[in-house]
């Protein structure tokens, strides 16, 4: 049973995890697929995969039922295992990577509660922040904000670090949405609770950036319904829920495309459903 | 979110039973994929799946269609024209060559429907044969309601001449007809009519003409009533025909093909005249006349009934409903908002319906490996979102060929997208550097203004030194320029060329001079000095003393450094480079050095000259 399959950058990749315990990459180019990698390291259903931007070369990120998060590099035409996180107490459900601006950070949601951000600091190192009792219960998805520089958008000289402010979404069994703030000295600190939903919170999705003022941020849950969370203004921070849809079944998945103007939403009815959505400024 | 004001299409995905199964999916760059699979989070999941594939969806098919590709072509090239001369459209002169415009556009899609024939025709197979012929009715219809639409809305035909458009219109798009009655029906009036209005430089009043043909009608009908055509059922039935006789005209059903056919014909002889408010009561009632309740209208016929309402959102919302691409309604919207034509209204998508049209269809077109370079013009052109939308498509795009990242990164330069063209340059050198072409990887992240990524290369370039003894890339490292500022390390590796290349011209002063202080200035990573110390000896075995006296106590005193093994944080360890600096080198170098030293005291002690 595939769990996840999920095209790379250019669209020329395709990977795919299964309750096999396997991670497959196709190269489909062309409308073809030759199967490239057959990974194998996990020890249990692996829940998803995650291509990290294609500046760090091809990595992937796959997070299973074993508690582990494995990333995968591609070194000379092979494919291996790269890094293995295992500081987690229960199924990994989610992996995201963050924005390239920001460095190759992964953002990993588990079942015991807690949120693990996973940063590369060269040489085949990774440091480990964790964030315990994000969601009671568990923490089923996360999502990480778009990169915006804040203040002046002008181009910085180069060499020199511009001041992002790293935010992420993460979605749990609490029936909370929390959003994540990194502070000055490199914690994590929870920087607003969504409430909404009245069942666990399946996945949450932030809209990529076009460039507006505005923030998007798709939820699902357990209750059926599919909310639209707007901020339009970043230093007021106040999020405004929008109730898109309500299903008659569970709602699994949300998925941006990449322009932010289609929402997809996966619903327990087994249909697909693709919903239009326009930066307007109607309420 | 409004509420849709129809059932959105269901695709079936062949082969999931979606009554049992759930699909995930995701979005890739132009698609999107589908796979069966439970999401319900449990260890024992049934490993054994209804249905094994995954589905990539697209929906921009349109795009890989070979004869389909010259239509965007031809009218990416007659759109950015448009958006060019829009400053110089004015006065009289705007509505003639936005009627040009609209031409051009038509003559594209009759010259993409000929070939597309062609192709139908010389079709192998019957299954494609049909697929051609199909694609030739849909650009048909396309042509037939962009004609309409360049009349109604662009020419704004006034009454009186709308009628002669109209038939013009009719005439060449219905079929070949043959027999008298058709021929009544087709050519033979509108020359009697042209005659008649006397266009152009027409001199007559529209009052005028009026009662013209209210005098000729007269006389039909007085003929008609005096039985003079009585003994031919025929003539009777022509005269009737000519009188507008809806019973008679819908007798010769069979000859007009259509609708609007019939529409034009009864206008033709019972209301020349017509004004173009007027023109959709008869179009309904010619619609409802014609199909005779029997069938329902199709979607062609509510695009031209919304046509003849005016109500050109109607038309465009039609169209983009029945149509399988944004071609049609992005180019025909595009060229109605410059005629001004849409702008107060309230569009259901809540912001520019022209902008929103243009970005579906620029994104459509990158879905393409070659057309995407049209989107990028469409994406110029939408001053809203535009920029955007162009900045977050162009990164998808694959290099997959170094022109083809040369052009996306020339687009990007060209609009100022330094974010993009960043990340595009740091891709490649990345990609450089796994394929081991250090010198390619240099210059792109020269250009992505990486340091950290050009002290990486840099540190490659110099570990290949150390094991091969020579340098790669010497164009590039030796023309860095102001470049080499980068990074540390860039800086050493340039300069450590400059030396090698004064040791080569034997400018040997200046080597000395340099290699020093190349160590001094902490440029030169540690690891190196032991290189470093190792490039001294030849200059320190030279017959003339090089280094001085101060610089060889400088020497010396870094040798020390090194073989005390003091660590410097942030450098290899001093284990390693204790193995490194062997006692037999250690020695050589020591003894070198004091040679020099004594030298160099009594080459600086003694008289010039001696």
């Amino acid at each position: 049973m595939i769990h996840d399959a999920q095209m790379d950058y250019y669209g020329t990749r395709l990977a795919t995890c299964s309750s096999d315990r396997s991670v497959k990459i196709f190269d489909v180019r062309n409308g073809g697929q030759i199967l490239i990698a057959d990974l194998r390291g996990h020890e249990g259903p692996v829940w998803q995969v995650a291509w990290a931007h294609p500046m760090y070369g091809n990595i992937l990120a796959s997070c299973s039922y074993d508690r582990k998060v494995i990333i995968w590099k591609e070194e000379n035409g092979t494919w291996e295992k790269t890094h293995e996180h295992t500081g987690h107490d229960s199924s990994v459900n989610s992996v995201c990577w963050a924005p390239h601006d920001y460095g190759l950070i992964l953002a990993c949601g588990s079942s015991d509660g807690a949120i693990s951000l996973l940063t590369y600091t060269g040489e085949g190192q990774w440091e480990v922040k964790k964030i315990n009792n994000a969601h009671t219960i568990g923490c089923n998805a996360v999502s990480w904000a778009p990169a915006v520089v804040p203040g002046s958008l002008i181009d910085q000289p180069s060499g020199q670090k511009p001041n992002y402010i790293k935010k992420f979404a993460s979605g749990g069994c609490d029936n909370l949405i929390k959003l994540w703030k990194e502070e000055e000295d490199g914690q994590w600190k929870e920087e607003q609770k969504l409430e909404a939903h009245s069942d666990w919170v399946r996945d949450v999705a932030w809209a990529p950036s076009i460039g507006l003022p505005t923030s998007t941020i798709a939820s699902c849950s357990q209750d059926g319904r599919v909310f639209i969370w707007t901020c339009d203004d970043v230093s007021s921070n106040t999020w405004s829920p929008k109730l898109l849809h309500k299903f008659n079944d569970v709602v699994w998945h949300v998925s941006w495309s990449i322009t932010a103007n289609i929402l997809a939403v996966s619903g327990g009815d087994n249909k697909e459903k693709l919903h239009m959505q326009q930066p307007d400024r109607q309420p | 979110m409004e509420e849709l004001d129809g059932e959105p299409t269901v695709t079936l995905i062949p082969g999931v039973n979606s009554k049992k199964k759930q699909m995930c999916f995701d979005w890739g760059p132009g698609e999107m994929l589908v796979c069966e699979t439970t999401f319900n989070k449990k260890e024992n999941s049934e490993t054994v799946p209804g249905c094994p594939f995954i589905y990539i969806i697209r929906k921009d098919i349109d795009v890989y269609s070979q004869i389909l590709r010259k239509l965007f072509n031809e009218s990416h090239g007659i759109f950015v024209g448009l958006q060019r001369i829009e400053e110089e459209l004015t006065g009289k002169s705007r509505k003639a060559q936005l009627v040009r415009v609209s031409k051009n556009y038509r003559s594209v899609i009759r010259a993409c429907m000929e070939e597309m024939h062609q192709a139908a025709v010389a079709a192998k197979d019957p299954a494609s044969g049909r697929q051609f012929s199909s694609q030739v009715s849909i650009l048909s219809a396309m042509e037939l309601i962009w004609n309409l639409c360049e009349i109604l809305f662009i020419e704004v035909a006034p009454a009186g001449p709308l009628l002669l458009h109209l038939l013009d219109w009719v005439r060449l798009h219905v079929c070949e007809v043959d027999s008298l009655l058709a021929d009544v029906l087709g050519s033979e009036n509108p020359s009697k009519h042209e005659s008649f209005w006397n266009l152009p430089g027409n001199t007559q009043t529209l009052t005028e003409l009026e009662l013209k043909w209210q005098h000729w009608h007269e006389e039909c009908e007085r003929h008609l009533q005096d039985g003079t055509f009585a003994s031919s059922p025929h003539l009777e039935c022509l005269c009737k025909i000519m009188l507008g006789d809806e019973a008679a005209l819908l007798e010769q059903k069979e000859l007009l093909n259509n609708w609007y056919h019939f529409l034009v014909t009864r206008l033709l002889y019972s209301h020349p005249t017509v004004k173009p408010i007027d023109l959709h009561f008869y179009a309904q009632s010619s619609l409802d006349l014609f199909l005779g309740g029997e069938s329902s209208p199709e979607p062609l016929d509510n695009i031209l009934m919304a046509a003849f309402e005016f109500d050109i959102h109607q038309v465009i919302k039609e169209c983009s409903i029945a149509l399988s691409n944004w071609w049609f309604v992005a180019h025909l919207t595009d060229l109605l908002d410059h005629c001004k034509l849409l702008q107060s209204h309230n569009l259901y998508f809540g912001s520019n319906m022209r902008e929103f049209l243009l970005l579906e269809y620029a994104s459509g077109l990158f879905a393409h490996h070659s057309l995407w370079q049209l989107g990028v013009d469409y994406f110029d052109y939408c001053p809203e979102l535009g920029r955007v939308s162009l900045e977050l498509h162009i990164e998808r795009i694959p290099l997959s060929t170094e022109q083809k990242a040369l052009k996306v990164l020339r687009i990007c330069e060209q609009r100022q997208m330094t974010e993009q063209v960043r990340s595009i340059c740091k891709i490649l050198a990345m990609k450089a550097v796994r394929n081991n072409r250090l010198g390619s990887a240099l210059s792109w992240s020269i250009r992505a203004k990486d340091a950290a990524f050009a002290t990486l290369v840099s540190d490659r370039f110099l570990r290949d030194y150390c094991e091969r003894g020579c340098f790669s890339d010497l164009d590039l490292i030796d023309n860095l320029g102001p470049a080499m500022m980068l990074s540390d390390r860039l800086t050493f590796l340039g300069k450590y060329r400059e030396f090698h290349r004064f040791y080569g011209e034997k400018r040997f002063f200046d080597a000395a001079s340099l290699l020093l202080s190349l160590m001094t200035s902490q440029i030169a990573p540690r690891c190196f000095w032991v290189t470093l110390l190792t490039d001294a000896l030849p200059l320190l075995e030279q017959k003339q003393v090089i280094f001085t006296t101060e610089q060889t106590y400088e020497l010396m005193r870094c040798l020390e450094d090194l073989a005390s093994g003091r660590p410097v944080q942030g450098e290899a360890s001093a284990q390693r480079l204790q193995e490194d600096l062997e006692n037999t080198k250690l020695e050589i170098l020591r003894l070198a050095l004091a040679r020099n030293l004594a030298r160099a005291i009594i080459k600086e002690g003694s008289l010039e000259g001696s």
